[in-house]
């Protein structure tokens, strides 16, 4: 591999109270990269990306984010180093319009001018947005609050962009959307960290993949040989003999 | 599977029923309440339209300076969810920090000149809003930020907590007996009469609740819906995780909501000490529940909701101490304006202007 490493996630332990979520999970993504994080529910998925992004700290084990420590950064200045998320749910702001969410995205960021041209940029990638831009988060479908949601992490210009589940919930031909354009997204040049449920479609993009069980890193391997393995086949991708 | 379905139709059905007659029963009750409401006060602007202009004046002044109470919590618990019962408390130190300054750095005795008097109003005005900004911001970070991940309860009994403490602050600085601000000369007995239109009189005391407060009110929601600071708060209203993921540090605008907050008080207090010249220590703890009352009325949580319903409660109160034709009088103006707050909660609870949240609020 001989590209850059962007992010790398060194033996992190993550609590939430008492209960140990994540047991030593350790991962990397490069430069140009879809990797793909899937397992089963409860497996340590969300609570992986809520690590890196800030909101809730590991204790032990180390976060690296192009050169520099960001372990105990708090989840604000994150976004400032370069890295935003489309999460879990979709967490749009529902009282404030489209073009309202996508201004949000932009927030930490200054040059005006760019920040418009970004604008058309995720309007352009998801044309049903700019039909809705005016109207309230809260009263989008399903599939247009994904959207939004995305767009609005992309409006930070990420240097890595963490999407987490974001076929939850959407009807089969929205996820194939969704996805296709998310590898557009990759193609344009930003690394994706993909959190899935939907391991088929994941596998199926990502360059490689890590399965997680329970708050560990079961196998980590190129996404082509995941869809081949065994293990992988009966337990997340619902295949019986 | 068929059968099970109908069974548990033929019950849904008279429950269904009884709800909806009870829904029209309330809605009819409702409308006839507001149409007594009306009736009355047709009643009394037909038989002295004079005193019904002074009191719809007074009224509308009241509403103004209770809008800036009501502003401090609908915006705190619009980004905490929580109702900060210490609120009317700051508010009433800044009464309280206006009264020492118009006694005792200015002096004001009899009859203070014009400008002396607006030069205190300033300066109470900047020491009021400093004071009572930080003050506020000053409890949020001792008293709730460490009870952020608790449950609801336990930060609403520390604001009870922290608003007593306030009021004994308040005995041990100035007593249990209510200050007197000497600056009466604001209204009509002594000179401040500005205009007459009819018997109505417009006094000096009135023009200047509303010139300080339209400005300020305005110059909020400007604030909320435009500037930096405002899309921040709004954001952390909305979704605390996602505007922390957006690069709002929620920390600190929950800090500056809470200065703001407390900045409205500070206003609130000055205007309070120079309208009705004079303050105690208890006098926070009722106008805070009449501000309160404002802001659930508007729709908690909503910036111009919180100016409808202070405006409509500043007017409800007058009409009820002042009108001439069968009012209640001022011994019910208590029972009158908690019994909305009761009847809002129960048949309205996201208020007038309120959205209907998933949370029900």
């Amino acid at each position: 591999m001989a590209s850059e490493r962007v992010l790398y996630v060194e033996g992190i332990h993550t609590f939430y109270g008492a209960i140990e979520a994540l047991k030593g999970i350790s991962l990397e993504v490069h430069q140009g990269e879809i990797v793909t994080l899937i397992g089963s529910n409860g497996a340590g998925k969300t609570t992986t990306l809520r690590s890196i992004n800030g909101l809730n700290h590991p204790r032990r084990g180390s976060i690296v984010f192009e050169g520099n420590d960001i372990t105990r950064t708090p989840a604000h200045e994150i976004v400032k180093s370069g890295i935003s998320q489309s999460p879990e749910g979709r967490k749009l702001f529902p009282r404030m319009t489209v073009s309202e969410n996508l201004e949000m995205g932009a927030f930490q960021r200054t040059d005006r001018l760019e920040t418009k041209d970004d604008m058309d940029r995720v309007f352009s990638l998801f044309p049903r947005l700019a039909e809705r831009k005016s109207q309230k988060a809260g009263t989008l479908s399903g599939g247009e609050q994904q959207m939004c949601a995305i767009g609005r992490a992309l409006m930070a210009r990420p240097k890595l962009l963490l999407l987490d589940e974001p076929s939850m919930g959407l009807a089969p031909i929205l996820v194939e959307r969704i996805f296709a354009i998310i590898k557009e997204i990759n193609d344009q040049g930003t690394p994706i960290l993909l959190v899935e449920q939907n391991a088929m479609m994941a596998l199926d993009v990502a360059s490689r993949g890590y399965v997680l069980e329970t708050g560990t890193v079961a196998l980590a391997d190129d996404a082509k040989a995941l869809l081949r393995n065994e293990q992988v086949r009966k337990t997340y991708l619902g295949e019986t003999d | 599977m068929k059968e099970a379905d109908l069974v548990s139709e033929a019950h849904v059905q008279p429950i269904r029923a009884r709800r909806d007659f009870g829904a029209h029963a309330s809605q009819a009750l409702g409308i006839l309440l507001v149409l007594v409401v009306l009736v009355w006060l047709g009643v009394n602007l037909v038989k002295s339209p004079n005193d019904f202009g002074s009191v719809f004046l007074v009224g509308v002044s009241q509403g103004a300076l209770y809008a800036l109470v009501a502003l401090g919590y609908t915006l705190v618990y619009g980004i905490l969810e929580l109702i900060n019962f210490a609120h009317g408390d700051v508010f009433m130190l800044g009464g309280m920090i206006t009264a020492s300054l118009v006694v005792q750095l200015f002096g004001l005795g009899e009859n203070p000149g014009f400008g002396i008097l607006i030069a205190a109003l300033l300066v109470s005005l900047a020491a009021a809003i400093a004071g009572c900004a930080l003050l506020n911001a000053g409890i949020e970070r001792i008293a709730y930020k460490p009870l952020r991940g608790a449950p609801r309860l336990a930060p609403l009994i520390t604001a009870i907590g922290v608003s007593f403490i306030l009021q004994n602050v308040a005995i041990i600085w100035k007593g249990t007996r209510p200050v007197s601000v000497p600056v009466s000369e604001f209204s009509a007995g002594h000179g401040g009469q500005l205009f007459k239109v009819g018997q109505v009189v417009y006094t000096a005391d009135r023009l200047f609740v509303l010139a300080v407060t339209v400005p300020v009110l305005v110059g909020l929601i400007w604030l909320v819906k435009f500037t930096r600071a405002g899309k921040a708060m709004r954001a952390t209203a909305q979704d605390k995780d996602a505007a922390a993921m957006m690069g709002i540090d929620v920390d600190r605008t929950i800090s500056f909501t809470f200065l703001l907050a407390g900045g409205l008080a500070g206003v609130g207090g000055v205007i309070f000490a120079f309208y009705s010249t004079e303050i105690g220590f208890s006098t926070g703890f009722t106008l805070g529940l009449f501000a309160f009352t404002a802001a659930v009325l508007g729709g908690i949580g909503n910036l111009p909701g919180a100016v409808l319903g202070a405006l409509l409660i500043g007017l409800i109160q007058n009409f009820n101490e002042g009108l001439a034709w069968h009012s209640p009088g001022s011994k019910w103006t208590q029972s009158l304006v908690f019994a909305i707050l009761i009847l809002i909660l129960v048949f309205r609870p996201q208020g007038l202007l309120g959205e209907r949240t998933p949370e029900g609020g």
